[in-house]
């Protein structure tokens, strides 16, 4: 299954706001670096930049990815900086640039125009794929604003409101290399939760109706593992109907332990029922990852969530 | 500072007398959830409750039990799960491009107006990403709908933005865009016959401008151009009504709950939103914590020896327990901070062992909601005092 995600030049992640797509993201930058894939992992505007988690020193630049590992580069892309990024490629002389980009016209024209900076980081991701920056795989952690698909469609939008000129242009290769399957991929990221999922699976028709990207992948993030078997899960509600108590060691009595452990076998039901949930909806392969239990995210989990991948 | 109320009591009452809240927060918290739960306990509490989401998916619907909501408030069958429920509830979904739609039908000046601006090839591909429109929009809508008689209490979702302030800051906004010459750039027909038909007076406008054109091309210009005129009739109502909904929003009959879960970045993002609140000085309900994970050393023992237990159970149940608890330890401590620097004490609402999707669900949620406890005083000052 990894084998067929990371075989695309570039790869877009997307999902609901807080299901953990920017952590899949590191995990999945980490094990296509593992394969020797030249990789760059893109967030966008991330607050808290998952680059953090693949150790090195995360680059300070929004337009130049930063190598963070040998053969593993990071960017947070900002818009603005794209933009002028671009209008630096267009003019050519320094001397002007500047001037433009503080002239009120070019100022007013790029706050009245809506569609604009997410097609400049399209234009962008798209520039990271070429010959140019030599990467194998682009990993782009797509922006949750919650509008569906809404950051994938602007080129459409775009190449319908922009009919002449270099940006209508480029909107109309943009939407080519979305949907270029041999090119381009969409993995959709869920968590075992009603809206989670019902976004998910909204995001792959959109996927596949309105954008036209070839979608590759479910992965499903923060799944309670199995812990108890049958008997185990009778024992334990046995032992809560009756109120027996006593101390299992210091600091952990059994009842909290038998409701830590209610909890535990109730989300694991739910993560089945979202499982098959999804299976049944669609035919893509589906990858869990688990749930973990630290008090903070970091490399060593990374790598966990990695391995798991690996062995999907 | 002003005196300490119960939390929970102040939610209650803003759910008995209030006329708007507005639910806020970042993606992801269970802030659509949280609004239905809120409407859904108004009902009960006898009163006619309207909950209104901004979005294009089914979320709300979802949680409601049902496959699908309009952009028309329907009213909801309570009698299976509160038949007790001396109120209504209502709900809907904000469709952006229908609500701008139906703007433009019916402010407009003339039909010739209105048909320009839907043929209009920029409005057709963009309206509904028109810059800050989907937060405008939900404000627009808000005030019909608090004007609506059919409902004592409108609880709206805020839109799912990456900074929860968006919504806020809509309305100034829209009214500083209106104002600028920005518009009024526009507004003048440069761009009439696919040509710049003026001269631009500097030599850097003059470049701005040649650099616009050579990446958008004339035609698109022209589309911009003719839309914002085309839009023009419509601008003074734009601007009185954003007015009136930022007064409205300030008013005592209105009031904002905060929803976040126990994550390190939604309690950043809380942190910030409520001191935008209170800069703005907008009317503050509640500060809701959603999804926490209950500290299973909180659980009382009721005491006896120790059943006899096979090896690998207990040592199962020692995990799942430790588990659990550097899961609830590590929340406590980023809430604690949330409340010594927001002064607000949040409603802490364990996660629940069930999915929400229907009404029955939802009853549960509000019971949880407004029985929810605060964080211990002791722990707090020893925070306090840490920190000072």
């Amino acid at each position: 299954m990894l084998d067929r995600l990371l075989s695309r030049r570039l790869l877009f992640l997307s999902g609901k706001g807080g299901v953990g797509k920017s952590v899949v993201g590191a995990a999945l930058a980490l094990c296509a670096q593992r394969r020797g894939r030249r990789t760059c992992l893109v967030e966008i505007e991330a607050p808290l930049p998952a680059a953090r988690l693949l150790g090195g020193q995360p680059g300070t630049s929004p337009i130049h990815p930063a190598e963070v590992r040998p053969g593993l580069f990071t960017i947070n892309l900002e818009p603005t900086a794209v933009m002028e990024e671009y209008v630096r490629r267009t003019l050519h002389v320094e001397l002007f640039v500047r001037k433009i980009l503080e002239s009120p016209i070019y100022q007013r024209f790029y706050a009245a125009a809506p569609g604009l900076p997410e097609l400049m980081l399209l234009g962008k991701i798209m520039d990271l794929t070429t010959e140019r920056h030599a990467f194998d795989l682009v990993i782009v952690d797509a922006p949750s604003t919650g509008h569906g698909l809404s950051f994938l469609k602007v080129p459409a939008a775009a190449s319908t409101a922009i009919p002449i000129g270099p940006v209508g242009n480029a909107a109309r290769r943009i939407v080519a290399q979305l949907q270029d399957a041999a090119r381009t991929g969409l993995a959709v990221v869920a968590i075992p939760e009603e809206m989670a999922v019902v976004e998910g699976l909204e995001f792959l028709e959109q996927a596949r109706d309105e954008v036209g990207i070839s979608a590759e992948a479910v992965i499903l993030n923060q799944c309670h593992e199995p812990v108890f078997d049958t008997r185990e899960e009778a024992q334990v509600l046995d032992l809560l109907a009756a109120e027996r108590g006593g101390r299992l060691a210091r600091g952990v009595t059994l009842r909290g332990a038998l409701v830590a452990a209610r909890r535990q076998m109730r989300r694991r039901k739910l993560t089945r029922f979202y499982e098959t949930r999804l299976r049944k909806a669609t035919s893509l392969p589906l990858v869990r990852l688990p749930r973990l239990f630290v008090e903070q995210f970091g490399e060593a989990e990374l790598r966990r969530l990695a391995q798991r991948l690996e062995a999907a | 500072m002003s005196p300490r109320r119960e939390p929970a009591a102040a939610l209650l009452e803003a759910l008995r007398e209030r006329k708007v809240l507005v639910v806020g927060g970042a993606g992801g918290v269970g802030k659509t959830t949280t609004a239905a739960a809120l409407a859904l306990q108004s009902a009960l509490l006898g009163r006619r409750a309207l909950v209104c989401t901004i979005d294009p998916s089914r979320r709300l619907a979802t949680s409601l039990g049902l496959t699908r909501l309009s952009d028309r408030p329907r009213a909801l069958d309570l009698k299976k799960v509160a038949p007790d429920a001396a109120g209504e509830m209502w709900a809907m979904t904000l469709d952006t491009k229908t609500t701008f739609d139906a703007l433009v039908v019916r402010y407009a000046k003339d039909a010739e107006a209105r048909e320009r601006i839907f043929a209009n090839r920029f409005y057709q591909g963009f309206s509904a990403a028109l810059y800050g429109s989907h937060e405008y929009l939900a404000t627009e809508k808000l005030l019909e709908l608090t004007q609506d008689e059919r409902f004592d209490l409108v609880i709206l979702d805020t839109p799912p933005t990456r900074h929860a302030l968006d919504f806020l800051d809509a309305p100034d906004r829209l009214i500083r865009f209106l104002d600028s010459s920005t518009l009024r750039f526009f507004l003048r027909p440069y761009f009439a016959a696919g040509r710049i038909t003026v001269r631009i007076a500097t030599r850097t406008g003059a470049l701005a401008m040649k650099l616009v054109d050579s990446m958008l091309g004339m035609q698109f210009l022209q589309d911009l151009s003719e839309f914002f005129l085309a839009l023009e009739s419509m601008y003074d109502g734009f601007r009185d009504r954003a007015a009136k909904v930022q007064a409205m929003l300030k008013e005592p009959s209105s009031g904002f709950v905060l929803v976040t879960g126990p994550a390190r970045a939604t309690l950043d993002e809380a942190r910030f939103f409520h001191d935008r609140l209170a800069e703005k000085q907008m009317p503050f309900v509640a500060l809701i914590v959603n999804r926490l994970h209950p500290d299973p050393a909180h659980e009382p023992d009721p005491g006896g020896p120790l059943p006899r237990l096979d090896e690998e159970l207990a040592a199962k149940l020692a995990a799942v327990h430790r588990d659990m608890q550097t899961l609830a330890r590590a929340e406590a401590k980023g809430l604690v901070r949330l409340e010594v620097d927001t002064g607000q004490p949040p409603l802490l609402v364990p996660e629940l062992e069930q999915d929400i999707h229907d009404l029955r669900g939802l009853r549960e949620a509000g019971e949880l909601i407004l029985g929810a406890r605060t964080l211990p005083r002791r722990r707090l000052r020893r925070t306090a005092g840490a920190r000072a």
